[in-house]
């Protein structure tokens, strides 16, 4: 017998836990990728190509050993959107990536989300001074990641499409 | 905790997808033989479609095998019980690699998958998805015992053809009476 089930870690923050994505929040995800929001990462899809990246993202943590975390609201357990680790062929380097959905917009949550994923990954999975790729239309991503302390690296591409590399500083593997 | 069960026939390792299958998978995926199972496709297409592989036996608990060739331990392709979004119901899928065909290995993997959709995760059926100029697999399919019951329209792979498969009552042996 393999595993292949890592014991995705839960990490909790003031609001919101991250945790492994799980089967029921697929409706969310599928509905994401179904909307005009969804443009800077990747969609908008069906729910065949949603369902393609939500199980390759479960996979992603059994091939790396890190990946993309569920964000969820602590009290109710829904859904809110997704953050963590990236390192696909195709990206340069491990990258932090974060979205959230409508109803989770401007309430602070992808703030909290990313600092707690960014934290736990340099402390536990080695991560540190990460990168993260924002399409060059996406201003809230980019006013986040200033928020976040990251700054402007470079114009770079990722999977033939041009992105903004920004670099996150090192917060240390202690802290 | 998922776990992948190894599982042995006469010729051949079914054994959990793993990321040394890339190379030859891309390899595949590149060339036009995949054109009947998602393909072409790109490398990094295909190291996402390994990494779909293992989160779908986590989210159904069961997913494709890396076959491997016992006696050589060559990766042979992936073969295995799939059920992902978008499927009619669930199937036994099977995948060659260019090289390893014509030499029965798609019928001993595919029989394994079948004596495992049943007797361990009781199953009362099963089908196969097959595109309709995919000869080879129909003749797998025919070999195992399956029959072409109607077509179904994927979003994107089009028409294919939905071939039913003995079920448990209809095996003889191997079947779930052998281990009542």
């Amino acid at each position: 017998m393999t595993s292949v089930t890592l014991p995705i870690p839960v990490i909790e923050a003031n609001r919101l836990i991250l945790r492994a994505p799980l089967e029921t929040d697929f409706e969310a995800h599928a509905n994401f990728m179904a909307s005009p929001r969804s443009g800077f990462v990747g969609g908008p899809c069906d729910r065949w190509q949603a369902w393609k990246g939500f199980a390759s993202g479960l996979g992603h943590w059994v091939l790396k050993g890190f990946g993309v975390w569920t964000i969820a609201d602590k009290e109710t357990g829904s859904p809110l959107g997704k953050a963590g680790f990236i390192n696909a062929p195709g990206w340069d380097e491990p990258e932090l990536g974060w979205h959230v959905y409508e109803a989770a917009e401007g309430k602070g949550i992808a703030f909290e989300a990313v600092t707690a994923a960014r934290a736990y990954g340099a402390q536990h999975f080695g991560l540190d001074g990460v990168i993260s790729y924002i399409d060059p239309a996406n201003s809230r991503s980019m006013t986040l990641a200033e928020r976040l302390g990251a700054r402007f690296e470079r114009n770079g591409e990722l999977l033939d499409k041009p992105c903004q590399v920004w670099r996150h500083p090192k917060i240390g593997g202690d802290s | 905790m998922t776990l992948i069960p190894r599982l042995e026939t006469d010729r051949l390792i079914l054994r959990a997808p793993s990321e040394g299958d890339l190379d030859a998978e891309a390899a595949f995926f590149a060339s036009d033989a995949s054109r009947f199972v998602g393909g072409p496709m790109r490398r990094d297409e295909t190291w996402r479609a390994i990494a779909m592989m293992l989160g779908h036996w986590m989210i159904r608990g069961y997913g494709f095998w890396g076959v491997e060739e016992k006696t050589t331990g060559a990766y042979v392709g992936h073969v295995g019980l799939w059920c992902p979004e978008a499927w009619p119901e669930p199937e036994i899928g099977w995948t060659l690699m260019t090289g390893f065909t014509g030499k029965g290995y798609a019928t001993e993997a595919a029989l394994a998958a079948r004596t495992h959709a049943y007797d361990v995760l009781g199953w009362d059926t099963a089908v196969s998805l097959i595109a309709p100029d995919n000869a080879g697999s129909r003749k797998v399919a025919e070999r195992l015992g399956a029959a072409h019951e109607t077509d179904y329209g994927h979003p994107a792979y089009g028409t294919l053809q939905v071939w039913r498969h003995l079920g448990p009552a209809d095996i003889e042996n191997g079947g779930m009476e052998a281990y009542a």
